[in-house]
């Protein structure tokens, strides 16, 4: 609670690089913690098995960031607070290098976004925007081709957290 | 009116298209704007890039930390490395890659970070915990690269900012281009509004104009006097008038809806009504319809039939062809009709009754007439006191009147009915002015009255015309002349012009009397008319004689003219054209006073049914030394003609039981001894009616009643000159006489025998059926013969040869055979004539 509230108050990469200092690098980098309500004081740390034993989903398409088609495969965001009972309206989502980005809960779709665990059928490592990206199948509708929603695409995703 | 409609639908719905088309336009380019808009990720691209510069200054600080001895953790470095490292890879992926793509700076500044990440790879990997002089090298090579970084990340700014503001001309293009379109939809939209103003103003008015149409037209028809009927194409009554309903006795409620077939159209006609419409519906083709007025009849609510008067149009509407009657009843005017035309055959049979009436009492009244002239006649040739004979004169004078005036009125009858013929003949024109003079000279000494006459040289000659009507024209204008003239002289001047075949020929008889006034220059020819004095006396015009002439000078193709003055006399001027001829002059025209000559006694018949006529006929020939027979009718002609043979025969034309024609013809076809006697035809009909039928009979001569004695004397010794001596002995011809004279008698004996061996030729084939189907042959021989006898004078023959021609000419050979026996005959008693 704390610590989220440094991030979220100071800015700059000192900053981030203090919050990063102590919780983040403590834990394994590629597990994902979840908080999954603003009222609950211990966020959730989930392991990469631990989101493949949920449903997944799985897409090919084409993103402005890598070159050519890529199929991605990995949990919906949805699906993944439905499943950790999370309550509120917004979800907020923090990359390791605390780049953090908010989306209205009731935005979420069956199947957009996921959070993408495989790329091309393999781990991401951090060096590749690993260990989670968030992704939307842009091909699939032109609805997913907004700013907004390339805004929501954070990747190296660390940290999700139901606020409000 | 339609097409126009339609070419303002054809407007509105290409305006529409394009409209929509337009909107297309719109849309489309509206959303590739808003896709564009939306799905721009130019900004996300150039932020991904700046981070690139924030990471390395992350990366920077956690070495310079590590380097100062901080608390930094080996994971954390790595972490750090990691992600400096990822976002390299950003640079050579994805849009930053297409955005750098054709840049040379950016392979400039790209290569040093690519060794850079290859180095640092190759350093991190390193298996083990990086020393310190790792960590240095790294430190080294991050502060060598950084402005490279720095550099990529600034050009990615001002390269995005370039495609930014391309994207935002092409947005502004793209707007322009909208706009555009949205002012041409605008104004096309205008025009669709002026479009449908002007159309909608228009229906507006056309609703008007058709409402006021519409009332005139209702009220027209109502008030029309003539039924209007309007019908389908079925039949059906769709429209019945008050007219209508006055006349058919139907009214609209009744009818309505009721067809025409089974309400007005009478029975009788029903089929044919109904097979017309059949066809008109079919092939289009007109009869009634369309087809202008027609008279047809028309059956009443009663049940009665009525002419009408109809006329039928069509129209052709959505609902299919639509039939307009206007119906007239023309009862009334049909029944006017009848009533004129009844008048009208009234008025002429009347006027044909007149007419008979007049032709009647012209006969009947000339029947006497010969009577009382013949006894008149017979009884100047007695001894008589000078008082008796004044007496007798006077009676003569008066009869001769009454027979003028029985002429003209049977004259005026002919010309009106158109029967008058005229009969031209050969005559001497100096010889007939000259015998007429003579005759009238001694009625104008009378009056102390001087009458010349007048020839001009070149009319000194012979002349083809009906020189009887000459005449008779002649004869009453200058009878005018001297009855009107008080003093002075009337003189008959002759001039003419010789046109290139005929000749116009003017006989001008002037007088000193008292002249006409011009108005009254006319007058004078008309029927009746008698101008009068002051005093009432009679001056000129002599009721029908003017009126006459003229109407028999225009028949002849000539006419009379008047020039007069009053004071001045007057001048009469005949103008008609003759044929000019050299001939001899007709016997007929010999002067009346020329002494009559000496006939020899003959043998003749008088077959007449008048009793007083026939007596004085026969009394007369009798005084002339003739031996007389008498017969009642052709039937008592036949049985006397049948035993004796006569030299000549009077016949009349009209008798009782058989009348002179029929007996002519039975006397010449059965061959009897008088076959070939002179038969002269008399009739008191007047002198054309009977004369071609009496010459076809055979008769030779033809004379109209009342004959007088001098006539009489004529035309015995005309004919006793030239037929057979009495008591039946043969004797040649005056031209046979001629002939042998000139050829000597042996010579003529030859030329005889030579056409009664053709003459009998002739009749072989004619008994043996050669000319039984061929009448063109018949006619052919026969006239070949008849010339040759005309040229040998057997007139007996050649006259039956003419008559065989002329049935031949007109395919009658109904009785080829009794008149070729009776030719035969003719030619055994001729051929005894030959010396």
């Amino acid at each position: 609670m704390t610590h989220t509230h440094h991030s979220r108050i100071l800015a700059g990469f000192l900053a981030v690089f203090a919050s990063a200092a102590t919780p983040v690098l403590a834990q394994d980098a590629l597990a994902l913690q979840i908080t999954a309500a603003a009222s609950a004081s211990e966020p959730v740390e989930l392991s990469l098995e631990a989101l493949d034993a949920l449903d997944q989903s799985t897409f090919t398409t084409t993103t402005i960031w890598t070159d050519g088609e890529t199929r991605f495969s990995g949990v919906p965001l949805k699906a993944l607070l439905a499943h950790l009972g999370a309550q509120g309206s917004t979800v907020e989502m923090v990359a390791l290098n605390d780049y953090a980005v908010t989306m209205p809960i009731a935005e979420l779709e069956d199947d957009a976004p996921i959070i993408a665990t495989r790329m091309n059928g393999e781990t991401m490592s951090v060096r590749d925007k690993g260990p989670y990206w968030v992704v939307f199948p842009y091909d699939s509708d032109p609805k997913y081709k907004t700013e907004v929603n390339y805004s929501r695409s954070i990747w190296q995703l660390n940290r999700v957290r139901v606020i409000d | 009116m339609r097409t126009g409609l339609n070419g303002y639908r054809v407007a509105i719905l290409a305006g529409f298209g394009l409209l929509l088309l337009v909107l297309g336009l719109m849309v489309s380019n509206l959303l590739s704007q808003l896709r564009d808009l939306s799905a721009a990720a130019g900004d996300n691209t150039q932020w991904s890039i700046a981070q690139l510069d924030t990471e390395f200054a992350n990366l920077d600080a956690t070495l310079a930390d590590k380097l100062a001895g901080g608390t930094v953790s080996q994971e954390e470095l790595q972490l750090r490395i990691d992600i400096a490292l990822s976002r390299l890879n950003i640079v050579n992926s994805g849009r930053a890659a297409v955005l750098f793509g054709q840049n040379a700076e950016a392979a400039d500044l790209i290569a040093p970070l690519n060794t850079f990440a290859t180095e640092t790879i190759a350093l991190s990997d390193k298996p083990g915990p990086l020393g310190l002089d790792d960590l240095r090298a790294l430190r080294d090579m991050v502060k060598t690269v950084r402005p490279d970084v720095r550099n990529i990340a600034l050009l990615g700014v001002s390269l995005g900012a370039e495609q930014s503001q391309q994207r935002r001309a092409g947005f502004a293009q793209q707007l322009t281009r909208t706009g555009g379109i949205a002012i041409a939809l605008l104004v096309l939209m205008g025009g669709l509004m002026v479009l449908l103003d002007r159309l909608l103003r228009r229906a507006a008015n056309r609703d008007a104009a058709l409402l006021t149409s519409s009332k005139l037209l209702t009220s027209t028809v109502a008030a029309s006097l003539d039924a209007i009927v309007t019908a389908d194409d079925s039949g059906k009554i769709i429209g019945f008038n008050a007219s209508a309903e006055d006349v058919f006795g139907w009214t609209r409620q009744e009818i309505i809806g009721q067809t025409m077939e089974d309400t007005f159209i009478p029975h009788r006609m029903r089929d044919a009504h109904h097979n017309g419409m059949t066809r008109y519906l079919e092939t289009g083709k007109p009869r009634v319809v369309d087809g202008g007025r027609v008279e047809l009849a028309a059956l009443r609510k009663s049940g009665e039939e009525f002419p009408v008067e109809l006329n039928i149009t069509s129209i052709e509407d959505d609902e299919g062809t639509k039939f307009i009657a206007y119906i007239r009843d023309i009862s009334e005017r049909k029944i006017d009709e009848q009533k004129l035309i009844d008048a009208r055959d009234r008025a002429e049979r009347t006027d044909r009754a007149k007419s008979q009436f007049l032709t009647v009492m012209s006969h009947e009244m000339r029947t006497p007439l010969n009577g009382i002239l013949g006894v008149l006649d017979l009884l100047k040739t007695t001894k008589l006191t000078p008082q008796q004979e004044r007496y007798a004169q006077i009676a003569t004078a008066s009869s001769e009147i009454l027979l003028e005036h029985t002429n003209e009125a049977l004259d005026i009858t002919r010309i009106e009915t158109g029967t008058l013929q005229l009969t031209p003949q050969a005559f001497d024109l100096p010889e007939l002015v000259t015998s007429l003079v003579d005759v009238l000279e001694p009625l104008a000494r009378e009056k102390q009255l001087g009458l010349t006459l007048q020839i001009e040289d070149a009319m000194r000659m012979g002349f083809v015309g009906d020189s009887n009507r000459v005449r008779q024209i002649l004869t009453n204008l200058i009878g005018n002349a001297i009855k009107f003239t008080e003093s002075g002289r009337i003189d008959l001047a002759v001039s003419g012009i010789h046109g290139p075949k005929l000749s116009s020929v003017k006989f001008a008889v002037t007088d000193t009397g008292a002249g006409i006034a011009p108005e009254h220059l006319e007058q004078v020819f008309e029927d009746f008319v008698a101008l009068s004095h002051g005093e009432g006396r009679q001056t000129r015009g002599d009721g029908l004689g003017l009126s006459i002439s003229r109407k028999i000078a225009r028949q002849m193709g000539g006419d009379i003219n008047l020039n007069s003055a009053l004071g001045n006399g007057s001048t009469f001027t005949l103008t008609v054209p003759l044929e000019r001829r050299d001939a001899i002059p007709d016997k007929d025209a010999r002067p009346a006073d020329t002494p009559p000559p000496t006939a020899r006694p003959c043998k003749i018949l008088v077959v007449e049914d008048n009793n007083i006529n026939r007596k004085v006929l026969g009394d007369m020939l009798d005084g002339m030394g003739h031996d007389v027979q008498e017969a009642v009718d052709g039937a008592d002609c036949l049985q006397k003609a049948g035993g004796t043979k006569f030299d000549i025969i009077f016949m009349d034309i009209s008798m009782p039981v058989m009348d002179g024609i029929e007996a002519t013809t039975r006397l010449r076809a059965e061959g009897g001894p008088n076959a070939h006697t002179q038969i002269v035809g008399l009739t008191a009909h007047g002198r054309e009616e009977y004369r071609e039928e009496a010459q076809r009979a055979g008769m030779n001569r033809f004379h109209t009643k009342p004959i007088r004695l001098d006539a009489l004397h004529s035309i015995v010794a005309d004919i006793s000159a030239i037929a057979h001596a009495p008591l039946g002995a043969a004797a040649p011809t005056d031209a046979l006489r001629d002939l042998c004279e000139a050829l000597g008698p042996d010579k003529v004996n030859e030329i005889g025998e030579r056409f009664f061996t053709e003459l009998d030729a002739y009749t072989t084939q004619a008994h043996q059926g050669a000319f039984d189907d061929d009448p063109a042959a018949l006619a052919e021989a026969s006239h070949k013969v008849k010339g040759a006898a005309a040229l040998l004078g057997l007139h007996a023959l050649e006259a039956p040869l003419a008559e065989l021609e002329q049935a031949a000419r007109a395919g009658d050979l109904s009785d080829l055979t009794p008149r070729i026996k009776a030719l035969d005959a003719l030619a055994a008693s001729e051929r005894a004539t030959f010396p």
